[in-house]
């Protein structure tokens, strides 16, 4: 059991999962799996601390009865060794309680260690779809205030709990073997201190759930008046605002007001029940004495021993609240537990040969929600190295489509094959080693440049490489531009780039990573001409060597394509090459004929101003 | 959000005393309640202390002379301290309660009001966020100091100074022998304290990493799922939940290891008492030193380990306290840049020309000039179209014909006199404004309306609505104008919002109407609405818009081209397309996206109008 700071081995790959059980202090002991003999000897710990501080106590019903009052002839010798004896108990009690609060220390922050790593891994693999719905807020709530509400049950409020309990029953049984009589009387108090403790911080958190309630309305109000500012100021607003702010924060005000009073009448209240029940144990423990049904020593002890008793009862409904705040958490983190991950490659076996790149769909049908399919009874081939246009206009389908090749969703009917293999039967992990994706709104970390381009390669990459691939997005210049250059730190921190430096950038990291397939979701579409035909250049010779797919809805960028597929609500609707689309009544000609038309309609526009 | 919303200072190196005091003063409007929760705390640290002292008078009054009726005078006033005990902690946690949510509150409205008369320069350089975090929890950090910490360290020393004065009442040479153990007690508890909040800051810090880190992975979780990167993601997360888990299990380790040492410290005192008092014991008489008066120093020693534990608690907090108390005190201090001058005349009415006058302007001293000698006269009832790309100047100009920041050099100036003569409330008076993103507040439609004039009636705001193009749309709505808008109510487009900030506008009346037109996409019915609203509104006021429509363009009196704040390109559409020039390129080009559009050939993303550069 090392005492000093260590990380435990065993706090890698604890897998939550197996603690979610109906019963949610079954799951916390669950979660102690590996660490409950220390936390068991961490509440023991504190129960012997207990022991010696009540040992203690006892020392002074001897030191009074059988040598003060006594006055025995070794006197001094007596005294001396009873203040050793005191020195003792006190490093003995001193020690167990530093175990067991180093214990405690260090268990409740391994479980906050493995809920972290847990988490952390357990997020960034489940599904699109839950990541579709789930808010960002939300998630960074669990992992932090939630997963600290379970460090603290463990670290505060189950131990304190322990302690509460142990010190009762300790000094009472203490207590009890002295003058059971006395000791009855004196606790006639404490189950009505222990009720109105439950009671009351019941109440309490009622009480301060409204009051920060309040609190949040008080901030959601100063927060508008912020990003509202330029409106308040151009409306001449400000005493409007003032009086509406006023109006809140003066309710929160009452509310606080209100809380604390709850406070300011259970403490006095308890606190005149204790005194009185001192008063009254003291009186008749000293009248006991004057009759010599009692010793001094003993009554001596009693005083010291009576306030352990009925104080850590005061602060039983409290810990009793937390304890409940505490399990309503981990149910918290446990409804992100509960949900399926991706499965990326485990248990499947990665194909042994290169891919080449051939893709076929066979009548394939997707819905994200049951029974509203977004893509109906999809079929195309593509031979390996093929270039692939998607035509369509929003929402008809295109992006989802590409979804699926890389599984980021799972289709519902119809099969999927790549190099005439059904596509489940490839590990995702490496399908999307295999093949590459630009989305058109790209995201970028808050780090430098350099590293968003290296981001998805898990080796050792060469300055070389790094330019290499940025030259073929045509970014390279841009970012030599930046006083920093590659170590530029994009986003909020650093540069904030524009939408086409962003899909550059993006396009570099994809290319860095060198995939059999690339999917460009309409990549260029945030880039000028001029950029547009340089990024295309640039593509051309690694477009010869992969499958590509372009998502376009410019004519332009679709033409040189070897298959043209024109998809609308869902459906495919129209194939082949440039020439033949042409040549068809149908969506592309349309297209086509319309922008030649607001070229015209340019052309009169300007010849009638 | 990025990682560094969650860094923030939370610790300063020292203790400021000018900021103490200041945050003292907060409490000379509320004397009386100070006092009584003074008062009330330092009576509850003497009677604790005189509890103890009658718990030797029971030993050595009534039971050893064996004086029963001794017993029942002093168990009666023991009953009796016990209550006025209750009584005085009722008045201090009610106190104490009430000055913390006095002081919270005070400071919150101050900074609020404060906030209300910053100019926009303060808004620029300073993050939404930050200023929440003064007025949310510095202000909390900073009662709690007034209130509980005010309290912890009153009772500290209230009760350090009545168990000396019990205890030299008691026995003065016995207490002369204990004396030493104050210092050494506080020596330990301060090295104590200075560990535990290093370790302690430590973890923090680690902790807004770990917060940083899981915000980088959900926002990212697409792109390290599309290149596989869970692994090293988790392998880089896990350096940092390991360097926090030692620097937080430290932090509990020295927290375990500081009270059994102050337990060790105080039970030699103990000790020491046993011993030298025993004996005093012995010789009564010529020492006075009694059994009770032995129980009660044994009593007082474990009574000063209380404050000495709290010690780095108490600390902490004052320090976080200081901290924050700066930061707040700053925003308070910070001074309004434009407000009036001391003679500012009330301007009536726009009647003539506004005229900027060879204004150069750049938002930071040091910093490039956004606008260079600017020259422009706006007529009466002209309509200004503003274009250029981002950056030109064009939200400048607006900013500054608002006042909401004022000319570096040179002058603005309405009805021939420079603007900054009048009272910014009444030019402001004179303002209708509409904003890219529109700005709505949380409640009804029809207050988001009434906004734009608090006296207008029910038909007043309908009828705007109606001018605006608003009305249909809000009457589709299941509650109507009664609908809640805002964070938890209906979810409207970018179009519905600034139809609803029109008819807001519309109803201020204004002498001056300023539109930042919207660059993401609107469909087409809303789109057409709008344009009728901003028909309705401009017809006949001077009106300035930073334009991205064609639409809006071409039915502008008067287009401004802007490119590095300098006018390169002025006059009607006709005579911009008829020069061939920066403005004809814009238009072509934007002549095609937005037919493309209207065909559904392309839609509009917010990225995409960067480049647009209109």
């Amino acid at each position: 059991m090392p005492l000093y700071p260590d990380v435990a081995s065993t706090t890698t790959n604890f897998d939550v999962r197996q603690t979610i059980h109906p019963n949610r202090l079954r799951s916390m002991w669950l979660l102690l799996v590996g660490y409950r003999p220390r936390y068991v000897a961490a509440v023991a710990a504190l129960g012997l601390a207990g022991v010696m501080n009540t040992l203690s106590l006892l020392l002074l019903a001897y030191l009074v009865d059988d040598v003060l009052v006594a006055q025995p002839e070794n006197f001094l010798t007596l005294l001396a060794l009873i203040a050793a004896v005191y020195v003792g108990l006190s490093i003995v009690r001193g020690l167990f309680a530093f175990v067991s609060g180093a214990l405690a220390g260090q268990v409740s922050e391994a479980v906050a260690l493995r809920l972290k790593d847990f988490l952390f891994d357990h997020i960034q693999r489940l599904t699109f779809s839950y990541h579709d719905k789930m808010p960002t807020g939300e998630l960074i709530q669990r992992v932090t205030s939630d997963i600290d509400a379970v460090r603290r049950f463990f670290a505060e409020q189950a131990i304190g709990l322990g302690r509460i309990v142990l010190l009762f029953l300790i000094n009472f049984s203490a207590l009890m073997l002295l003058d059971w009589r006395l000791t009855l009387f004196s606790v006639a108090v404490v189950p009505v201190i222990g009720v109105m403790s439950l009671f009351f911080f019941r109440r309490v958190e009622r009480a301060y759930d409204a009051f920060q309630e309040q609190d949040g309305v008080v901030s959601a109000t100063l927060q508008e008046n912020l990003s509202g500012v330029r409106v308040v100021k151009a409306f001449a607003r400000q005493d409007f605002e003032v009086n509406r702010f006023e109006k809140e924060n003066h309710k929160k005000f009452d509310l606080g007001k209100a809380f604390m009073m709850l406070h300011a009448v259970y403490w006095p209240v308890t606190d005149t029940l204790t005194g009185l029940q001192m008063a009254a144990g003291f009186a008749v423990g000293a009248l006991m004495v004057i009759n010599d049904q009692l010793t001094l020593g003993v009554f001596v002890t009693y005083m010291a021993m009576l306030g352990w008793i009925i104080n850590p009862i005061r602060e039983l409904g409290r810990l009793i609240v937390q304890i409940s705040t505490g399990l309503v958490s981990f149910d918290r983190i446990a409804s992100v537990v509960r949900n399926e991950r991706e499965l990326l490659g485990e248990g499947e076996p990665a194909p042994v040969s290169d891919l080449k790149g051939s893709v076929r769909f066979e009548h394939v049908t997707f819905a994200y929600e049951d029974g509203k399919p977004v893509l109906h009874d999809i079929s195309f081939d593509v031979p390996a190295g093929q270039t692939v246009a998607l035509l369509g206009s929003t929402g008809s389908g295109k992006t989802t489509l590409m979804a699926l090749l890389t599984r980021f969703y799972d289709y519902t009917e119809g099969s999927i094959q790549l190099d005439g293999v059904d596509l489940r039967e490839y590990p995702r992990h490496f399908l999307r080693a295999n093949i590459g994706v630009v989305q058109q709104e790209p995201f970028l970390f808050s780090r430098s440049i350099r590293e968003n381009i290296t981001y998805g390669v898990q080796r050792a990459v060469s300055d070389e490489e790094v330019y290499a691939a940025a030259r073929a997005a045509a970014v390279h210049d841009v970012i030599m531009e930046f006083p920093d250059g590659y170590n530029t730190i994009v986003g909020e921190k650093g540069v904030t780039l524009s939408g086409g430096q962003k899909q550059r950038v993006a396009l570099a990291r994809t290319l860095l990573k060198n995939p059999r397939i690339l999917i460009l979701d309409d990549a260029t579409s945030s880039v000028d001409t001029h950029t547009e035909s340089e990024i295309r250049e640039a593509l051309e010779t690694m477009m010869t060597q992969r499958t590509t797919f372009i998502i376009a809805h410019r004519i332009q960028s679709v033409m040189i394509a070897d298959q043209i597929l024109v998809m609308d609500k869902g459906r495919i609707v129209q194939r082949g090459t440039h020439e033949q689309l042409m040549r068809e009544d149908g969506i592309y000609r349309q297209t086509y004929e319309m922008q030649a038309q607001i070229e015209a309609e340019l052309e009169s526009e300007l010849a009638n101003v | 959000m990025s990682n560094h919303d969650f860094e923030e200072e939370e610790f300063h190196k020292s203790m400021n005393a000018s900021t103490l005091w200041r945050i003292l003063a907060m409490l000379r409007r509320y004397k009386r309640l100070t006092a009584a929760f003074l008062i009330a705390i330092a009576l509850v640290a003497f009677i604790e202390a005189f509890l103890t002292r009658l718990g030797a008078a029971i030993i050595d009054e009534a039971i050893i002379p064996r004086d029963g009726q001794r017993l029942l005078e002093i168990m009666a006033l023991y009953a009796f301290m016990s209550v006025l005990l209750a009584v005085m902690v009722f008045v201090f946690i009610a106190a104490a309660g009430r000055l913390g949510q006095q002081v919270t509150y005070d400071l919150r409205r101050i900074m609020f009001n404060h906030l209300q008369t910053l100019s926009l320069k303060y808004y620029n350089k300073t993050a939404v966020g930050w200023i929440m975090s003064r007025v949310n929890s510095d202000s909390e950090r900073i009662a709690d100091l007034v209130s509980w910490g005010l309290l912890d360290v009153t009772w500290a020393v209230m009760n350090m100074i009545t168990a000396f004065l019990f205890m030299f009442s008691i026995n003065w040479q016995l207490t002369l022998v204990v004396m030493p153990f104050v210092p050494i007690l506080l020596f330990v508890a301060n090295w104590f304290k200075n560990k535990i909040l290093y370790e302690y800051r430590e973890s923090r810090r680690f902790n807004s990493q770990i917060t940083g880190g899981y915000n980088e992975m959900i926002t990212g979780v697409r792109v390290i799922k599309a290149i596989n990167r869970e692994d090293a993601s988790l392998a880089e997360f896990g350096t940092l939940t390991r360097k926090m888990y030692t620097a937080s299990y430290r932090a509990a380790w020295f927290s375990a290891l500081f009270l059994p040492s102050i337990y060790m410290i105080s039970s030699l005192a103990v000790a020491i008492i046993m011993l030298v008092g025993g004996s005093a014991v012995q010789d009564a008489a010529t020492t006075g030193m009694t059994i009770g008066g032995l129980n009660a120093f044994i009593g007082y020693i474990t009574f000063m380990m209380w404050p000495v534990q709290e010690l780095a608690r108490v600390y902490a907090n004052m320090q976080h306290a200081i901290a924050s108390a700066e930061r707040a005190f700053s925003l308070i201090d910070a001074q309004a840049d434009i407000v009036d001058q001391p003679d500012a005349l009330e301007l009536d009415e726009i009647r003539g020309e506004i005229v900027f006058e060879n204004v150069t302007f750049r938002y930071d001293p040091d910093g490039q000039d956004i606008l260079r000698d600017f020259n422009l006269t706006i007529r009466v009832g002209e309509t200004i179209a503003l274009v250029g790309h981002t950056g030109s100047g064009k939200s400048t100009i607006v900013n500054l014909l608002c006042r909401f920041f004022e000319p570096t050099e040179g002058r603005i100036l309405i009805n021939g006199r420079d603007y900054r003569q009048y009272t910014l409330h009444s030019l402001h008076s004179k303002l209708g404004i509409v904003l890219q993103t529109p700005h709505l507040f949380r409640g009804t439609i029809r207050e988001n309306i009434r906004y734009g004039r608090l006296a207008a009636t029910d038909e007043q705001v309908e009828r705007a609505a109606q001018l605006a193009g608003a009305y249909d749309f809000i009457m589709s709505l299941d509650k109507g104008f009664e609908e809640q808008v805002g964070e938890s109510g209906v979810l409207l487009s970018t179009g519905q919002k600034q139809l609803i900030s029109l008819a807001r506008a519309i109803l201020a009346e204004p002498e001056l109407f300023v539109m930042d037109e919207a660059t993401s996409s609107v469909d087409t019915l809303t789109e057409g609405l709008i344009q009728r609203g901003m028909e309705a509104i401009m017809h006949g006021r001077t009106s300035i818009v930073i334009a991205h429509r064609l639409s809006t363009i071409k039915s502008a009196n008067r287009i401004i081209c802007l490119d590095h704040g300098q006018i390169i390109e002025m006059g009607s559409h006709r005579e911009l397309i008829l020069k061939r020039g920066y403005y004809y390129n814009l238009y072509t080009k934007q002549f095609r996206r937005e037919r493309a559009i209207a065909y559904g050939l392309e839609t509009t993303t917010e990225s995409e109008t960067e480049t647009l550069g209109v």
